[in-house]
């Protein structure tokens, strides 16, 4: 038995209520831009997101 | 045939053919390995890395920020559903390595009827994991460096956190200790800096924080109105 939850697409990100204004943002912004350059910056951007975290409560 | 004490089979830990059981023997503490950090995707039983040839393990599937990456072991789902936070799909958690345990498998071949032919015992090594949301071990850091903090007002860090109070008795305890039988103030300064930070990296590990054990004052009061038992012709004279 597993336990799972398929990621929302976007069209389901942006009808969630829950879901944070500046995900709704990236989300149709990212939409204006090639899926390429727009994956690859979410990456880095992910990357840097960590990195910060893990810098802010010293997680190691 | 005999196996290795470190040998894996079936992955994270071993497991044997026939009718596996572990005993636990002794934990060995690690340092720990690396936090992981992601977004819990999914987690469940499975044969370790999905091969049918492959023993009973867990898995805990994350979205790092460098991609998907899966976990192994069997002490998965206990971390998971016996930590702190308990996180469930979609919360952004850490996993870390937190120790081995050395286990004992008891292999038993078996005849059709089911009777035990022969039973073969070994040791294998099993991980031991923390898995709790990702708030759990900022928390415990901040505890670490409370704890850390030579200069810290010892009460008023108790009163704001006080999981803390066991690990400042702990030190206290550890300075009496040195005061009494380290006569050299270098090597006693040595002592209390490495017991502060062992104490301090274990609780930023995430590791449980040890529990405060008062003396029961009723039953101590109990016990010294105990009436003397009657006298014994064993006993001695004097």
């Amino acid at each position: 038995m597993s336990v799972t939850s398929p990621l929302p697409n976007s069209h389901e990100i942006l009808a969630d209520a829950q879901a944070s204004e500046w995900l709704k943002w990236a989300l149709k912004s990212a939409a204006e831009r090639d899926p390429i350059d727009a994956l690859n910056d979410a990456l880095v951007l992910a990357a840097t997101l960590e990195e910060r975290l893990r810098r802010e409560f010293d997680l190691r | 045939m005999n196996k290795r004490p470190d040998e894996r089979v079936g992955g994270i830990e071993s497991t044997a053919t026939g009718s596996p059981r572990f005993a636990t023997r002794a934990l060995k503490p690690t340092r720990g390995g690396a936090l992981v950090i992601g977004r819990l995707a999914e987690h469940g039983r499975a044969n370790y890395q999905y091969r049918a040839d492959e023993n009973a393990s867990y898995y805990v599937k994350l979205l790092t920020s460098r991609g998907a990456k899966t976990l192994w072991g069997k002490d998965l789902e206990r971390a998971l559903t016996s930590g702190e936070t308990r996180p469930k799909v979609g919360d952004l958690i850490g996993a870390r390595r937190a120790g081995r345990e050395t286990v004992t498998v008891t292999a038993r071949r078996r005849v059709a009827d089911g009777r035990i032919m022969t039973e073969e015992a070994h040791y294998a090594h099993r991980t031991r994991w923390i898995v709790e949301k990702v708030q759990f071990f900022a928390e415990r850091a901040r505890l670490a460096r409370r704890l850390r903090d030579e200069q810290a007002d010892v009460r008023e860090t108790v009163r704001a956190h006080p999981e803390l109070k066991s690990s400042f008795l702990s030190v206290r305890a550890a300075q009496d200790f040195a005061a009494r039988r380290i006569a050299d103030p270098k090597d006693r300064e040595r002592f209390l800096s490495l017991m502060r930070e062992a104490m301090a990296a274990s609780i930023h590990r995430g590791e449980p924080l040890p529990e405060v054990r008062l003396r029961d004052p009723l039953r101590t009061q109990e016990a010294s109105k105990e009436k003397p038992r009657p006298p014994r012709p064993d006993d001695p004279t004097r």
